[in-house]
């Protein structure tokens, strides 16, 4: 359940959703997605109340990225990234040279170009992933909704999913990302929402929400925040909150540092 | 490839007509058939084609297309590769209604049994629906429970009528659930053919959705699909199909059920690549059995409702050995 949740994402801007297990986030993500109806409250698309949309006129501005799939029959890579153009394709139309293009796009985008032959039961957990963001890549949305879309992918594909955000943000599409991991969302989100049972703890920019206690409180944990060398900064749990001998210990700062 | 194999299936389909045609009976062989459509032939031979084996003929295609597309849509629509009409109690409701139109109604009244007869399969269907609903539609599984549970009970149903029907009903009735084509006339397959064009049409147009179904309802529903109204309508569709072809020509089983995995075998798994193609091999394989059931014990017609059973025993024989 979500309850009292305002936000806004606007085109080429980035909202990262972080909380706990079972906070809502997941919840919220499929409200906006319009896969889950709102019992009260409105949430608005371009302007107009989601509820005056078509299913599929919210499909060809939204893509969604899943954190799992089911697999029923057996399925290739292009295959399933060529679904994302379903919203524009309607029932009887069949794929025409723009469409294809769009996959072929989506595909390199998430270098998944050699294995677009593969059947997505033989990819690995990070493959089939990516395959998922390239089919919501295919729909070229507006908005692009991801739930945990980094839990199964390595460190070098993490990166390129940061890089793949970036070139969606700077286009102007709006992401609104659900992660658990908070690093990734400080690198990318130009607001983070914190979400504890269902409710908004605290929302402002990566700064605000690091110089707030909030993530500390929200998750029950001590926290150290550390700044690589170009300023970034990252965020290291140290132990769990009251606890007298925290988890890890780290070496005290450098001076100059 | 797929060019390939669907000027194939084509061809079958034209090869098992005229095979149905030229081949059913001894009232007409080859020769004659090919003399009389060169204008020598005589007109008995003629009379015998046009208004005795070619509504038979038409018959047996639509019937045979018919529940081969509601196999396929259900197949889908479910996830399970095991549904069809007949698991799901539609064919059962069915014939549980024309079982006891047949056996209970006068003989002025007996016109009526294919109207009662997709009356029952209507009824049956509704029932399923009922039993299995849920917030998104029907689930797939509370789906299969609910139609096995309707398919014993009318099961039940159709045995008590067999165990009462007065004897001269019974070979009708007998009919009936056994599956024939021997009622087949102009004015039914004229009745029959639009009303299966609506239902089909549907499930072409849904093709696509079932597609993406299977791939996750959340996923289906981000990508526009209007999960609720997508599953009522297919399996409102199916129903359809179904109920058209028992009111007619009684429960076939095993076409609905085994014509969508052999054209898996060819055309791959995608729904809208399949439906069109099921509906041509299963009118051909429909064809086909009715042809093979009434030459292989001639003068006696079996039922063909046994040849296409016959033709479930190396299906699930082959189904063993590859998930073994």
């Amino acid at each position: 359940m979500v309850d009292g949740v305002t936000l806004d994402v606007a085109a080429g801007r980035c909202l990262a959703v972080v909380g706990p297990n079972g906070a809502g986030k997941s919840t919220l993500l499929r409200l906006l997605a319009g896969i889950l109806p709102a019992r009260a409250g409105t949430i608005d698309l371009l302007g107009r109340s989601l509820r005056t949309w078509r299913r599929r006129d919210v499909a060809r501005v939204v893509g969604f990225v899943p954190q799992l799939f089911s697999l029923t029959f057996p399925l290739t890579v292009r295959e399933l990234v060529d679904q994302g153009r379903a919203p524009h394709l309607g029932p009887w139309r069949p794929p025409a040279e723009p469409d294809r293009a769009a996959v072929a796009r989506a595909l390199e985008r998430v270098h998944l170009v050699e294995q677009s032959a593969t059947g997505m039961q033989n990819l690995s957990g990070g493959e089939r992933q990516r395959a998922l963001l390239a089919r919501a890549l295919a729909s070229e949305p507006r908005l692009l909704l991801l739930d945990e879309p980094a839990t199964a992918l390595d460190v070098r594909h993490q990166l390129d999913l940061v890089a793949v955000l970036r070139e969606l943000l700077a286009d102007g599409v709006g992401v609104v990302l659900v992660v658990h991991d908070w690093n990734l969302a400080l690198r990318l989100a130009d607001e983070v929402l914190v979400l504890d049972h269902g409710v908004v703890r605290a929302s402002g920019s990566p700064a605000e929400i690091l110089r707030s206690t909030v993530l500390s409180d929200v998750f029950g944990v001590s926290l150290e925040v550390l700044h690589t060398a170009d300023g970034t900064p990252i965020v290291v749990p140290v132990g769990r909150a009251n606890d007298a001998s925290p988890a890890l210990s780290l070496p005290p700062r450098q001076p100059g540092c | 490839m797929t060019r390939w194999a669907d000027s194939l299936l084509a061809a079958s389909a034209v090869a098992a007509i005229i095979a149905g045609l030229v081949l059913a009976g001894p009232a007409v062989t080859p020769g004659g058939a090919f003399a009389w459509l060169t204008g020598n032939g005589d007109s008995q031979v003629g009379t015998i084609l046009l208004q005795v084996r070619l509504p038979r003929l038409a018959l047996a295609f639509a019937v045979g297309a018919a529940l081969a597309m509601a196999g396929a849509a259900l197949q889908a629509l479910l996830a399970n590769p095991l549904a069809d009409p007949f698991l799901l109690g539609i064919s059962g409701g069915g014939a549980a209604a024309a079982t006891a139109a047949f056996a209970l109604l006068p003989a002025a009244a007996l016109a009526l049994v294919p109207a009662l007869a997709m009356g029952g399969a209507a009824m049956a269907t509704a029932l399923v629906w009922w039993m299995a609903r849920g917030p998104l539609g029907p689930s797939p599984t509370r789906m299969i429970l609910a139609g096995v549970a309707v398919n014993a009970a009318a099961s039940a149903v159709i045995l008590t009528l067999l165990a009462i029907a007065p004897s001269p009903r019974l070979p009708g009735a007998l009919a009936i659930t056994m599956g024939s084509f021997a009622a087949a006339s102009l004015p039914a397959v004229g009745w029959l053919l639009p009303y299966l064009l609506v239902p089909a049409v549907l499930l072409l147009h849904h093709g696509r959705d079932l597609g993406l179904l299977a791939v996750g309802e959340e996923s289906a529903a981000a990508l526009g699909v209007e999960i609720a109204a997508v599953r009522r309508r297919v399996f409102l569709a199916a129903a359809a199909l179904a109920g058209g072809a028992v009111a007619f020509a009684g429960v076939i089983g095993f076409i609905g059920l085994v014509t969508p995995h052999l054209c898996r075998l060819v055309w791959g798994h995608q729904p809208r690549r399949l439906i069109l193609r099921v509906a041509v091999a299963g009118g051909a394989l429909t064809v086909l059995g009715d042809l093979v059931a009434r030459r292989v014990l001639a003068p006696a017609e079996l039922p063909v409702g046994v040849v296409t059973a016959l033709l479930g025993v190396p299906f699930f024989v082959a189904l063993l050995r590859r998930s073994s």
